[in-house]
């Protein structure tokens, strides 16, 4: 690749956590001109989000902060927020780049960030954009929305809540989601971080008849691991997902709680103890079976 | 059923039900109510005596109980046929027409459905002289043989809920707390906590509408641990009697039960109690007339071990995402919904009636200086007699595991007795007469525990065990703290590297390092614990941990990549069961003669090892790291 005689003398960071952040003033101390775009409407990232920091345990914020000022101080340094990087054409050393800087809708010479129009906003915790719903999406709605009524539209039952659509369809359709979030008066994002973070709950339809493996310590020292390496070898899929013809989910489980047995491998809410590799293949056939 | 107005209008009832039935000449008691019997067919043996007794004509004249878990799940479904004090264990549909024919008719014992020592290879016919039932010491278990779980006529007239008339009757909550407190308790469900202090704090923590609460932890996430399902399968009433003599001692109104997902039979169970208990008029208003008023809610879990923790739970329990928070502020001040609230284990709970019963001078004479009472530990993993054992605080492990537990199967040698879960460490064979209680087991690098007790012997692979424990913890680590969430990821890649036999000896400093960090700085317990698998096989066990890295090689055959199996020439008799058994077809070898297993081909799925009846095939070291 040809280099330029003479390559520009700036750089652009993408990114400004603080990777990004430490990188531009790095570039920019040393004489270049950066440009630090970044995704989000401030900069700063995952670290200001922590509260201190491995291994030596240092308050997070403490370091972080003054390279957020810094960064917005230095001359050398011009900072693109809630922006997106569009196009990327050129060769190293002159590159030109599309940036794609979204709508504030509030004049940021202006703005001194006091929050006072966030507080005083009427519309709180509410979704922006209202998806427009597929039809057969309506069903699951009107479940869910049965639900939630059931349990008076608290927001302390919302894990109750999702217990019971998790139940009804074997999993948390997307609509299901969305319309807990409403109703609920909660973030998406906050449902789908309570989802995420409980394993009982999946976003993916399940097959028609779920393997659960015992990975509990009891069933482990009893070799449940090379049961799970043979199911997932004579089922053709690692653990956590559908065969294609979605008649097997294959999945693991911390304890059944009837370890004495164990390994123990429960096939829609059935237990089957003392399982060895010889009986698992057996015991799939015999599920393929029934219809 | 009229709701009882006062303790002597339910010690009246008490009476009449256990004078009303006399005792009938035969009674036959099967284990059903319980996850574990019913996987082992229980339901079809209980179906079927049922049919039996019918079509001979006895029924009504014999009385039939069905109990939960009777804690010898090695042997279950257990049939017992009083008075002749007769014990079947793995009873089948098909033995059923026998023994109504022949033992409850006629009184003739079935030789073959007796109960066979695994030592000594005798029969034995009494379940007090099966040497697992022996050197228990069941008072929590022991009342789960003469309970129907889904009956509370069953738990009243075991003497249930007369702690809880004693309790209204005469002594005043204040006196209460600190009856508790005097009897040594300590929490059962992993921290030991003295459960008097905890009543008494919550008791005393100012608040300003005097809402507070009680909630029992039956989240029970230790995985290989099953003592809190099976007293709320088995006996759900006593834990909700123990939550409400805590509720009267703690001035709290409501209460919460916080079951986890994977228990639906304890959760069925606990909802009849509950409602049984209800109608009973034992919760509700004005409990018995005496102006306390308690309910209880159930919440299931949704499948994270974190919520086991107190903070996590009560975060569980408000909806939210269970995540421990910082305790600068203790729970018992400012815990669910910002109220005071008292957590306690299951076992914790079941014991309380028992304290009331025994009186505080009894319950004290049961265990050891520091540790009081009893326990029950899940006996399972490589172990002849698996089940639950209910013994006294201060045994040695070596009674539980030889005594009780028969030792190990197939003639192979113990190697570690883990306990804790994943916050417990392993123990090797040299400390086995450690004496059994929270203090002892924490000075060996361990803990008590919920008490999960899982033998290991000379098949399970020391650093794979670490691995596991890491495995899970990182999988469960909620995220929050930087110390928890990076420090088992990190822990963890360096055990599987270890176990794919790419480890470095300056890999075990990195590993004490990390592990002399995570207790202080860790956010909660799951974290601060984390280090104890590593460091407890990296104390015992060194040398397995030198052999994996140096010699690249794993002596159980566990780590994959670190052996070979290979067919010795001599004792294979060429039966052909491997070769047909191999799902990768690495096995050759003609009829009668010695077969051999390619190497190359093998993907050390253990099929061949595990089915071979002559033990002709051998781990072996390859020496060569993949
Ligand atoms: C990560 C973690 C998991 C826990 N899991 C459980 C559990 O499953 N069951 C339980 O009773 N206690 C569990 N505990 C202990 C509880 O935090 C708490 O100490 C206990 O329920 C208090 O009851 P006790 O005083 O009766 O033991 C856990 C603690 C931690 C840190
Ligand atoms: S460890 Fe598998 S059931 Fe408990």
């Amino acid at each position: 690749m040809a280099v330029k005689a003479r390559p520009s003398g700036s750089v652009m960071v993408v990114g400004a956590g603080i990777a990004g952040i430490q990188s531009a003033l790095d570039l920019a101390n040393s004489g270049f001109k950066v440009y630090l775009v970044e995704h989000s409407p401030s900069i700063g990232g995952t670290m200001t989000q922590l509260d201190k920091t491995f291994p030596t345990n240092d308050c997070a914020m403490c370091i972080v902060s003054p390279k957020l000022v810094e960064c917005s101080r230095h001359h050398n340094i011009e900072v693109l927020t809630y922006s997106d990087v569009k196009e990327v054409s050129g060769e190293a050393g002159n590159f030109s780049i599309t940036v794609n800087k979204k709508a504030r809708s509030i004049d940021p010479d202006k703005c001194t960030g006091c929050g006072t129009c966030m507080m005083t906003c009427p519309v709180t915790n509410r979704l922006q954009i209202q998806e427009i719903f597929e039809e057969d999406a309506i069903e699951e709605i009107e479940e869910t929305e049965r639900i939630i009524n059931q349990y008076g539209g608290k927001r302390q039952s919302l894990i109750t809540i999702l217990q019971d659509v998790n139940e009804k369809f074997g999993y948390l359709p997307e609509g299901a989601l969305r319309s807990i979030s409403t109703h609920l008066e909660l973030p998406l994002a906050e449902v789908y971080g309570t989802v995420c973070f409980y394993k009982a709950f999946s976003l993916e339809p399940v097959g028609k008849h779920l393997i659960k493996v015992c990975m509990g310590t009891a069933c482990h020292v009893r070799g449940a691991g090379r049961i799970l390496e043979e199911l997932e070898r004579y089922l053709g899929i690692p653990s956590g997902q559908t065969t294609e013809d979605r008649l097997f989910t294959l999945d693991t489980v911390n304890c059944l709680g009837a370890c004495a047995l164990g390994p123990i491998v429960s096939v829609d809410g059935d237990f089957h103890g003392n399982m060895s590799l010889l009986r698992t293949a057996k015991l799939v056939d015999e599920y393929a079976k029934r219809k | 059923m009229e709701k009882f107005k006062t303790t002597a209008d339910l010690e009246t009832f008490r009476r009449k039900i256990t004078s009303v039935r006399p005792a009938p000449k035969i009674s036959i008691t099967i284990s059903v109510n319980s996850s574990c019997c019913i996987l082992r067919g229980s339901k079809t043996v209980a179906a079927a005596f049922k049919d039996e007794l019918e079509s001979q004509g006895l029924n009504g004249k014999i009385e039939v109980l069905h109990t939960g878990c009777l804690g010898f799940c090695e042997i279950e479904p257990v049939v017992i046929i009083q008075p002749a004090n007769i014990l079947y264990g793995k009873v089948s549909r098909k033995d059923v027409k026998e023994i109504v024919a022949r033992t409850v008719k006629n009184g003739e014992v079935l030789e073959r459905l007796l109960y066979k020592d695994p030592v000594s290879g005798e029969k034995i016919r009494g379940k007090g002289n099966i040497p697992f039932y022996q050197k228990q010491m069941r008072h929590i278990l022991g009342r789960n043989e003469v309970i129907d779980p889904r009956s509370i006529d069953d738990y009243i007239k075991a003497g249930g809920y007369s702690a809880l008339t004693r309790t209204l009757d005469g002594i005043a909550p204040t006196e209460l707390v600190n009856m508790i407190k005097e009897s040594g308790l300590r929490g059962r469900g992993g921290g030991g906590f003295p459960v008097g202090l905890k009543w008494i704090s919550c008791r005393d923590a100012p608040c300003d509408d005097g809402i507070r609460y009680v909630i029992c932890n039956a989240d029970e996430g230790d995985p290989g641990a099953y003592m809190d399902r099976s007293i709320l399968e088995g006996n759900p009433h006593s834990v909700i009697e123990g939550m409400i003599i805590a509720s009267f001692g703690i001035g709290a109104g409501e209460g919460w039960v916080y079951v986890r997902a994977e228990y639906p039979l304890a959760v069925e169970h606990l909802n009849i109690a509950l409602s049984q208990a209800l109608n009973y008029g034992l919760l509700g208003e004005n409990i018995l007339g005496s102006g306390h008023s308690f309910s209880i809610n159930v919440a299931r879990g949704a499948g994270a071990f974190v919520c086991g923790e107190s903070t996590a739970l009560m975060a569980s329990l408000e909806g939210k995402v269970g995540r421990p928070r910082s305790k600068y502020v203790h729970t018992v001040e400012k815990g669910l919904f910002d109220r005071p609230s008292s957590l306690n284990n299951v076992e914790t709970f079941a014991n309380v009636s028992l304290i009331l019963e025994k009186g505080v001078e009894g319950y004290r004479e049961i265990g050891t200086e520091g540790s009081k009472g009893t326990k029950i530990f899940s006996l399972v993993g490589k172990i002849n007699n698996t089940g639950l054992v209910e013994v006294p605080m201060g045994i040695t492990l070596r009674e539980i595991i030889y005594d009780i537990g028969g030792g190990i199967p197939g003639g192979k040698r113990f190697k570690a007795v883990q306990t804790g879960g994943p916050s417990g460490g392993c123990i090797p064979e040299r400390l086995l007469d450690l004496s059994v209680d929270f203090d002892a087991l924490k000075e060996a690098g361990s803990i008590m525990g919920s008490g999960g007790m899982i033998v290991m012997d000379e098949d399970t692979c020391m650093v794979d065990v670490a691995r596991y424990f890491m495995n899970f913890l990182k999988g469960e680590s909620c995220g929050k703290c930087v110390p928890c969430r990076e420090g088992t990821r990190r822990m963890s890649e360096i055990l599987e590297r270890i176990c794919l036999g790419g480890g470095e000896m300056e890999d075990l400093e990195v590993l004490e390092d990390v592990c002399e960090y995570l207790p202080d700085t860790a956010l909660c317990a799951l974290g601060a614990t984390a280090a104890n698998p590593v460091l407890s096989t990296l104390k015992y066990f060194r040398n397995e941990y030198t052999e994996h890295i140096k010699q690249k090689f794993c002596r159980a055959g566990v780590c994959k990549t670190l052996f070979r199996y290979e067919i010795d020439k001599d004792l294979c008799t060429g039966c052909t069961l491997c070769s047909m058994q191999c799902p990768v077809n690495a096995i050759s070898g003609e009829r009668k003669k010695a077969h051999i297993i390619s190497a190359d081909v093998c993907s050390r799925c253990g099929i061949c090892y595990e089915s071979c009846r002559f033990g002709a095939v051998k781990i072996i070291q390859t020496g060569a790291a993949v």
